[in-house]
């Protein structure tokens, strides 16, 4: 093992081995601390791409089911569990050695183990030392354990629930943000009774009231449970299963095969004695960083999930280049608020930019426009079903402001809005942009024009 | 969300630069900070160069003693805009002359009375108007506009003369048009009636702009020359002083004679050096000879 860096890059997740890409591209001599024996983080391992695959799973299954109103009848699906864990954990296996590749081929080098610091310019992992010039703490984040649950090993966390051990006939899920509802759709599409508890009004948090809605509705017709305005307020491990005493708009008792805690993740901060380099971190684990994503120790960087919300990988990633970029001496910054945030569910919810709730609260002068998606013929013609684009934009200057998307595919169409909010686009740019017939990213042209009053779909 | 227009690789472009891109688009007094913004700070044009310099009367003047805070007008803005624009672009040169007023003054003293039963006061600035306007018809390039890419030069076949007028509103330019096919009364007449209704805010926006070139006539009230600034898109103005009788040797004798000290400012890329001084002695000679006038 080497025993001195300039830079040094604690943990390999998409934020950490950006970052240490980055770093070695612009000629610093980096290393990466890892504990997990592949590259990727909890994003790759346990989060966004085996998610993803399993969701993958859950589309096609409910596809093949609404396909039965068209006269195309595929019958019941027969679910090998082990394939189907096989063939996610085949994608996972792919996607990792080729980023072990592209470490060897910019010669990073790859620590395992748990670092801790234990000095200004010092780390050390498993009793060895590795003295750096400067490290950036990509430490990210672990899903949160409720106090007071007993430990049972039919309770899951999100890492859990995608290790695929089996498909519950009871499941409920604690918490309607987004992971919780990702696994929802999975699990209800598996076969799977699914009912989600969650303790606001709202299912997935801080999205827009009328998309989140429209989410709700459709889950629900699809069979997935939802009390919102429900707390739990006990939870006891019985021979027939986990009971949940629950309070609130809904409330009983549910009784479940299994249960999947999603309440949200906590930042890795407290697990690094960065203390010992004299880095201040927060009683909750995260580590305030600047634009620059410098820690209150000027050689120290943190970046992702350990340095609070957004806990999202594509936060991380831009973070880990800004990072590297200001480690090497060039000027980088991560200067903007738009992070987009995608709920992976069956319709997705994807959104960007202002809420309609921060305008308020913020006194930002604004409007909403919005293209229902019963009104698109592309939505129509491919078995879409409820879906909404909304805009918020300013009233004087026509510039849009924040977006949200809840339809199929709607992850994907947010992007040409975070890219219209960056180049700070006027509703004018969107309705005079000529979008493909028939797409559903004309939901978007059509929103800007209804605003306009130059609408003539609707 | 910042209320300046700039896209992702502005802003990360003006960092690299250490531009502040807020301060620089309050400098430029705009809203969008494009690339060409942060590539044209090195070489500035002179009209950014001017906006720049605003920073150094942003003063609190307080701190020197007492003051009242007036706001300016909208009429003073615009021209102010105007002319910090026309003197940021234009290379501009001033020429000096002076015209022999004698037989002007002589013809207008014997026509005073005539006019004046006509209900025409006769001015002397009606006999530079309309000396302009001949001596403008022998030289084309003083009766024209440069095309905004600066690569045409539009030719005119009328002649039509601006009269600065100071109102209470402001500075008001309305436009006598076709002077070269007026006589000096009519002329005379039109002064009159134009400035009247500027002073009371009453000429209508089509009879302001289209000159062939401006008078700024200071004559009534003083100065011995000034440097005007040139109306875009006019190439040139005259600015007129006030007439004083001095002692002129005429080979045998000083006279004492009524000279008229005239101050051409002129646009160097369309008009050079000697035509000016040409423009200039011609116009001196018509004044100076009032039968040119007919000619």
């Amino acid at each position: 093992m080497t025993t001195s860096v300039e830079l040094v890059v604690i943990g390999a997740g998409p934020g950490g081995y950006a970052c240490a890409f980055r770093a070695a591209d612009l000629g610093m001599k980096v290393a990466i601390v890892e504990p997990r024996a592949q590259l990727g983080g909890v994003c790759l391992n346990e989060g966004c791409i085996p998610s993803k695959a399993l969701l993958h799973s859950a589309e096609i299954i409910k596809e093949a089911h609404h396909m039965r109103d068209w006269g195309l009848d595929f019958g019941q699906p027969k679910i090998d569990l082990d394939k189907l864990r096989g063939k996610k954990d085949e994608i996972v296996a792919s996607l990792t050695q080729g980023l072990a590749g592209l470490a060897k081929r910019r010669k990073v080098e790859i620590v395992s183990g748990y670092a801790k610091f234990t000095g200004s310019n010092e780390l050390s992992i498993n009793g060895e030392s590795l003295s750096f010039e400067k490290a950036v703490i990509a430490a990210g984040s672990e899903p949160i354990s409720l106090p007071g649950w007993p430990e049972d090993e039919r309770i899951w966390n999100s890492t859990g629930a995608l290790e695929l051990r089996s498909i519950p006939d009871q499941l409920v899920i604690v918490g309607g943000g987004i992971i919780g509802l990702e696994m929802a759709t999975v699990y209800s599409a598996l076969g799977s009774e699914v009912t989600i508890v969650e303790m606001s009004a709202q299912i997935a948090g801080t999205a827009d009231p009328e998309c989140a809605a429209i989410l709700h509705q459709t889950l629900a017709s699809e069979g997935i449970t939802l009390h919102t305005n429900t707390g739990v307020t006990a939870v006891t491990a019985t021979a027939e299963g986990i009971e949940l005493s629950c309070e609130g708009a809904f409330t009983g008792t549910l009784l479940a095969d299994n249960v999947i805690q999603a309440v949200g993740r906590r930042a890795n901060g407290n697990k690094l004695d960065a203390n010992l380099a004299g880095v201040e971190v927060m009683d909750n684990g995260i580590i305030v960083v600047d634009e620059q994503c410098r820690t209150n120790q000027p050689h120290v960087f943190a970046i992702g999930d350990v340095t609070g919300n957004p806990m999202l990988a594509h936060r991380a990633t831009h973070q880990g280049h800004v990072a590297a970029e200001v480690a090497a001496g060039h000027e980088a910054a991560l200067d903007t608020d738009l992070i987009p945030s995608v709920a992976y569910t069956q319709p997705e919810l994807a959104w960007v930019g202002l809420t309609v709730a921060e305008a308020k609260a913020k006194q930002v002068p604004h409007k909403t426009t919005s293209f229902p998606w019963a009104a698109s013929g592309r939505n129509l013609a491919s078995g879409g079903g409820a879906g909404l684009t909304k805009l918020i934009y300013c009233p004087e200057t026509h510039r849009v402001l924040g977006a949200s998307i809840v339809g199929k595919g709607a992850g994907e169409l947010l992007a040409e809005l975070v890219l219209a909010i960056e180049m700070s686009a006027t509703l004018e740019d969107i309705a005079l942009t000529v979008h493909a017939h028939p797409t559903l990213s004309e939901t978007i042209a059509f929103s800007a024009e209804r605003a306009l009053g130059t609408l003539t779909d609707l | 969300m910042s209320t300046i227009i700039a896209s992702p690789s502005v802003r990360a472009a003006a960092r690299r630069q250490g531009v502040d891109i807020n301060e620089l688009a309050q400098r430029l007094n705009r809203q969008q900070i494009t690339l060409d913004d942060l590539n044209a700070k090195a070489g500035q044009s002179p009209a950014a160069g001017a906006q720049d310099m605003n920073q150094y009367w942003d003063v609190d003047h307080t701190q020197y003693g007492a003051l009242s805070q007036t706001e300016t007008s909208k009429f003073d803005r615009i021209a102010a805009a105007n002319l910090s624009a026309a003197n940021a672009l234009i290379p501009q040169v001033t020429h000096h002359d002076e015209a022999d007023l004698s037989a002007v003054e002589k013809l207008r003293a014997k026509l005073k009375a005539e006019a004046l039963s006509k209900g025409v006061k006769l001015t002397t600035l009606a006999f530079f108007v309309k000396a302009l306007a001949v001596t403008l018809k022998q030289f084309p390039k003083f009766n024209a506009s440069l095309s905004a890419d600066g690569k045409s030069l539009f030719l005119k076949e009328y002649v039509h003369i601006g009269i600065a007028v100071d109102t209470d509103y402001g500075l008001m330019v309305p436009v006598l048009r076709d002077v070269d096919t007026k006589g000096v009364l009519q002329i005379a007449a039109e002064i009159t009636d134009l400035a009247t209704r500027a002073k009371n805010r009453k000429v209508g926006p089509d009879e302001m702009g289209g000159a062939s070139m401006t008078i700024s006539n200071l004559g009534g009230i003083g100065g011995t020359a000034f440097t005007p600034i040139v109306n875009p898109p006019e190439v040139a103005i005259l600015g007129i002083t006030r007439t004083r009788v001095t002692p002129v040797w005429d080979g045998a004798e000083f006279t004492p004679t009524p000279m008229a000290p005239l101050d051409m400012s002129y646009d160097h890329r369309v008009i050079n050096g000697a035509d000016a001084a040409k423009f200039m002695a011609t116009l001196c000679k018509t004044l100076a000879d009032p039968r040119f006038l007919l000619v």
